[in-house]
């Protein structure tokens, strides 16, 4: 119904009054996207972390089997939650039988992490579109993280940056879909005496294990150790989040203590 | 609860607490700094949770009060952490983890 003129005059003067903004079209966006140089080095950058990465997804869609989901839920875990340790988090859980709430909660602490990786991401991305921001904090992991950091900080070009933190988001994205669904359906052929669902502490380890360099970091880490042990009596699983808290609550302490202590 | 239903309704419900967690400072509290003791907490986070989820999977079987003296699991997660915490790669501890957990059930 409308004519050539209205849409002529819609595409230059664009106005939110009456119409949308005229859809410059997905696909033309996706096209622009995939050719750019920034994207397609965010992208390339993150290939080694992503054979890093394929150990972790492959354990992660063990632990879905061990945890009796669907290929499709599987999918879903990964796909939505995009986050290894909740994934694995969330299926023991399940399969040890907790409620709803427990799982949600606990597996709620263990992503508290991701707000100092927001906190510190937010100033560099302050200068983008909400769509974009959007964009990237779902596609915020430890490994994009550490390379967008480094990108924003080597060049003083938001927009550039951001394209490359995407190409690198999609990148680990893709590995980690693919891998978690070759780990769903190997899982269940490889044998049990291979002993496969030691791969998933191991996992962590490889996590924690360099992480624990300093005083209050090596406490935390064996007061929760302690506790989650100490407390293993508890109902529901509920010591995995209790020994969580009060090994956050001790790294805190012994943080602060040793801050007064120093500065004496 | 049906099974189904509840592992799609934690899919949900973990994938969008994680996805507010992810936009909390870079969209929602835009305009606010983070609270210093709550940065300080945080770094804490990582060591204190991961440690409580590998603990009860290494102890299995010594957490449930059976009468193992000798527990293949514990050692190559040991033999694993220092692998881990020297090399800084996830392939290197993996497969060191899982050569010794096998060389150990071998030897048991």
């Amino acid at each position: 119904m409308e004519s050539k003129w209205f849409t002529m005059a819609r595409r230059h003067f664009p106005t939110r009054l009456s119409h949308p903004a005229p859809r410059q079209g997905a696909g033309s966006f996706m096209r622009r996207l995939l050719a750019s140089p920034d994207f397609r080095a965010g992208f390339v950058e993150m290939l080694p972390a992503c054979l890093g990465l394929i150990p972790f997804g492959l354990v992660c869609g063990v632990g879905a089997a061990a945890a009796g989901a669907s290929w499709l839920a599987a999918l879903g875990m990964s796909a939505v939650i995009f986050s290894g340790a909740a994934q694995i988090l969330a299926g023991q859980l399940l399969a040890g039988g907790a409620p709803f709430a427990i799982i949600v909660l606990t597996c709620s602490v263990l992503g508290l992490r991701f707000l100092m990786y927001s906190a510190a991401m937010a100033p560099y991305l302050k200068a983008l579109p909400a769509r974009w921001q959007h964009a990237l904090a779902f596609l915020l992991t430890d490994q994009a993280f550490a390379a967008a950091i480094r990108r924003f900080d080597a060049k003083d070009d938001p927009h550039g940056g951001a394209r490359h933190f995407l190409g690198s988001g999609v990148a680990l994205y893709l590995c980690w879909q693919i891998t978690s669904m070759i780990g769903f359906f190997a899982g269940n052929l490889i044998p049990a005496s291979w002993s496969l669902e030691f791969a998933v502490p191991l996992c962590f380890i490889a996590l924690v294990a360099p992480l624990l360099r300093d005083a209050p970091t090596i406490l935390s880490a064996i007061v929760a150790g302690y506790a989650v042990v100490a407390l293993g009596g508890l109902p529901m699983k509920l010591n995995l989040i209790a020994a969580g808290v009060i090994g956050i609550a001790a790294g805190t302490i012994a943080d602060l203590a040793r801050e007064r202590w120093t500065r004496r | 609860m049906d099974a189904t239903l509840k592992l799609w309704m934690v899919i949900f419900a973990v994938g969008l607490i994680n996805y507010l967690s992810r936009l909390s400072f870079i969209a929602v509290f835009a305009r606010r700094s983070m609270p210093p003791l709550l940065a300080r907490a945080l770094k804490y986070v990582p060591a204190a949770m991961l440690t409580a989820l590998v603990l009860p999977m290494i102890m299995g079987d010594a957490a449930a009060g059976g009468a193992v003296p000798f527990n293949p699991k514990a050692g190559a997660a040991v033999l694993a952490g220092v692998v881990a915490f020297y090399t800084r790669s996830t392939l290197w501890t993996l497969g060191t983890g899982m050569a010794a957990l096998w060389l150990l059930q071998a030897l048991r």
